[in-house]
């Protein structure tokens, strides 16, 4: 029996060994040809160290962005010679979060990776992150104050907690509004500046198959929006918080409502996103992720014309999300795995890499010396769609980042379904998610 | 033949055993035992394994949860809406693909697609099939005069889609299942039957039902339990969201959004273990009931 045993221990232990052995070299790897492609005026600077150095940065880029993201890290191993950034794709979002949660609970995280901001706050909590103000405060390996403040003020403050960065912007979106010009122009109607035109527009639109305005299914982001410029709070930081069931929020998500029930606006809902309906010519108008110019652009049938323009402002208060994606630094590394990820974190967000990343992937700049740099100048002449992004800088804002952020965003997704399903008043809908909310987050 | 137990039988047996306890107990008994003792794991650090207190606080939390209760409800109309109709459709259709049919073979491969194509892109295909404006359901229903219905946008009509996804998905499976029962029965008894002047119907009632009764009861255990399970399907259909308003969130799929989406360790596993402990009483009862009407010989 004891050998049977001890055989049997044998075999696990054989059986564990060959499944740790798995994770690392299997993706990530194609290096593009038109890599050499170097675009830096200013070379990366050189790591000091002599030992050879391997980072791994996972993202969820595919596509023309990975190839991008693989081209950039080829431009910075070519000018660090002994740092090798490996980026490695981990299919989407989701897929890279449920995979960074299980490296950290593996001890097998990689050294950097994409992180979507609201998800910040738990890596913190669980601590997987380094802070950055160390490194960035660094005189050696450093950003000068210029530096830092040129990273434009509405992605300084979202990857900031209490002064501390725990990381930088990356692949930036904010909401636009879309529009079919050439359906506008046969009603003779100008683009919408405020929400009330942007209601006459659509009731105007509407009819013969089409449907004036269309939110997203994350039409929260538009609520969320409506309720800060009638001067409401979603979720205060600070005393952790909710607070969107106020006489603001009501109002906001009455206007939401109203529009849908009127039946002059709907939402994506079975289409997903609503770039399908928009291109097919079925909704004249959206609020939706700048992210999404490129979709639009495919999706589009025809010769519709279209672009975008910045979101609406109510009674002159102008305000709109800023979400998307930034880098974040784990702390499982060795030091001077850290050191030398932190350089490619920089590299990352050095002016002529946001540029090109700008210009290549349909994302903001994250430096105001990008956005007013004659490259991106140039490429904004060439894509106005993309002009009403940066134009909103200075209207941006983001959401609370807090512990328990995505249950809060479960919570209300499903309320504010009750009340556009007419299950729920908005009242009745509003109180409940505050209220479920508040537990979720304490 | 049986040889008394002696140590080294013993030995050898667990030896023959062992590949598959591994795994087993890798995989399944383990995670089955952990998550157990995470249900009770009120404030815990998951990542170092720290359990700072235990309690029976998330048993009370998610039955609190409107979304819990949700959950399982709408698992339970799912499972009662499947199970039923995929075994009569799929039992039918194997009866008839048993007769000496044209293209049998054709047919069979047919109904056995459907199982063997990704969850995803089938449901990929049927979320067009269902959509509102484009869809070819809606399409087919305008002969009939029957207006449009917004299958994947109402609340009302989402539990349905889903259902009717998820008998398609599941038939082949069954119909596969059912035909080897079906070959396996004696022809004898049905010749001796139409000796006896016994209708088609008789001849089914009395001989195909009762002698293929342990395959139905294994089709059956099979169904609800995956039917309970169910996940794939609704992440697929609804773009990753839990259908219009809630409707078509399953217990699996309140567990995913509390662990994945909501770093909620604790209450993922207490939803875990209790739709566990729900599969287990399914199965004892139908083992009960099983034990009366099954016939194995």
């Amino acid at each position: 029996m004891k050998k049977a045993l001890s055989l049997l221990m044998l075999l696990f232990v054989l059986f564990l060994a060959a499944c740790g052995n798995t994770d690392g070299d299997d993706s990530g790897e194609e290096t593009d040809s038109s890599a050499s492609a170097d675009t830096g005026s200013e070379e990366p600077a050189a790591e000091e160290s002599t030992e050879p150095v391997e980072v791994v940065f996972w993202h969820a880029m595919s596509g023309p962005h990975e190839e991008a993201i693989n081209s950039f890290a080829d431009s910075f191993n070519e000018a660090n010679e002994n740092i090798t950034v490996k980026p490695v794709n981990q299919g989407g979002y989701d897929d890279l979060e449920q995979k960074i949660m299980a490296g950290a609970k593996a001890g097998s995280l990689p050294h950097i990776a994409q992180s979507v901001t609201n998800v910040v706050p738990e890596y913190m909590n669980n601590d997987f992150l380094i802070p950055l103000n160390d490194l960035i405060e660094d005189e050696e390996v450093g950003m000068s104050e210029e530096e830092l403040t040129d990273i434009i003020e509405v992605f300084r403050e979202s990857s900031s907690w209490d002064g501390t960065f725990y990381s930088l912007p990356f692949s930036k979106s904010t909401r636009v509004l879309f529009y079919n010009q050439t359906l506008l122009d046969e009603h003779g109607l100008e683009v919408p500046e405020t929400w009330d035109e942007l209601r006459e527009v659509a009731e105007t639109v509407t009819g013969d198959g089409v449907v004036g305005f269309g939110f997203e299914n994350s039409f929260e982001s538009e609520f969320q929006g409506i309720l800060k410029q009638l001067g409401g709070t979603y979720i205060d930081e600070e005393s952790v918080e909710a607070t969107f069931a106020s006489e603001e929020g009501i109002e906001a998500m009455t206007f939401i409502n109203d529009m849908i029930d009127e039946g002059i606006a709907r939402t994506a809902g079975e289409d997903g996103y609503m770039s399908n309906p928009f291109g097919r010519g079925d909704v004249a108008m959206y609020i939706g992720s700048s992210a999404g110019i490129p979709h639009v652009a495919g999706a589009v049938e025809g010769d519709m014309e279209w672009t975008t323009a910045p979101i609406p402002a109510l009674d002159g208060e102008r305000a709109t999300t800023f979400a998307g994606n930034d880098i974040v630094l784990f702390n499982q590394g060795e030091e001077a795995e850290q050191k030398a990820a932190w350089e490619f974190m920089k590299y990352l967000t050095s002016q002529e890499v946001t540029t090109e990343w700008a210009m290549l992937s349909g994302y903001l700049p994250v430096r105001y010396s990008a956005q007013d740099s004659d490259e991106y100048q140039t490429y904004l002449e060439e894509n106005p769609a993309a002009l009403a992004g940066p134009e909103q800088f200075d209207a941006g804002f983001f959401i609370a980042r807090v512990p328990g952020g995505d249950a809060v965003r479960n919570i209300v997704l499903e309320e504010l379904d009750y009340i556009l399903q007419d299950m729920k008043t908005v009242e009745e809908g509003l109180t409940s998610a505050q209220d479920r909310a508040n537990e979720a987050l304490q | 033949m049986l040889e008394k137990p002696t140590w080294k039988s013993t030995l050898r047996g667990f030896l023959y055993l062992s590949p598959a306890l591994l795994i087993l107990i890798t995989f399944n008994i383990y995670p089955i035992i952990r998550s157990f003792l995470m249900s009770f794991y009120t404030d815990y650090d998951y990542f170092n394994d720290v359990v700072h207190a235990f309690g029976l606080d998330n048993f009370i939390t998610i039955f609190q949860d409107p979304s819990f209760l949700t959950a399982l409800k709408n698992t339970g109309v799912f499972v009662i809406g499947v199970v039923p109709i995929s075994i009569a459709l799929s039992l039918g259709i194997a009866v008839l693909l048993n007769n000496k049919l044209k293209l049998a073979g054709f047919f069979r491969t047919i109904y056995f697609l459907p199982f063997v194509t990704s969850v995803v892109a089938v449901a990929i295909v049927w979320s067009w099939i269902f959509h509102s404006d484009y869809g070819l359901f809606n399409y087919l229903l305008s002969w009939f005069g029957i207006d449009p219905i917004a299958w994947l946008n109402d609340p009302k009509y989402a539990m349905p889609s889903l259902i009717i996804l998820s008998i398609w998905k599941g038939l082949g499976f069954n119909i596969i299942i059912f035909l080897a029962g079906l070959q396996s029965i004696g022809k004898q008894y049905y010749l001796a039957a139409k000796v006896d002047g016994a209708s088609a119907w008789s001849r089914f009632t009395n001989i195909t039902l009762p002698l293929l009764s342990p395959t139905i009861f294994f089709v059956s255990i099979i169904s609800i339990i995956n039917g309970f399970k169910v996940f794939d399907e609704v992440f697929a259909l609804f773009n990753g969201r839990p259908g219009p308003a809630n409707s078509a969130l399953t217990v699996v799929y309140y567990i995913y959004q509390k662990f994945y989406e909501e770093w909620q360790f604790g209450l993922a596993s207490t939803a875990a273990f209790v739709l566990f402990i729900i599969i287990f009483i399914f199965t004892i009862i139908q083992l009960i009931i099983g034990r009366r009407f099954v016939h194995y010989n």
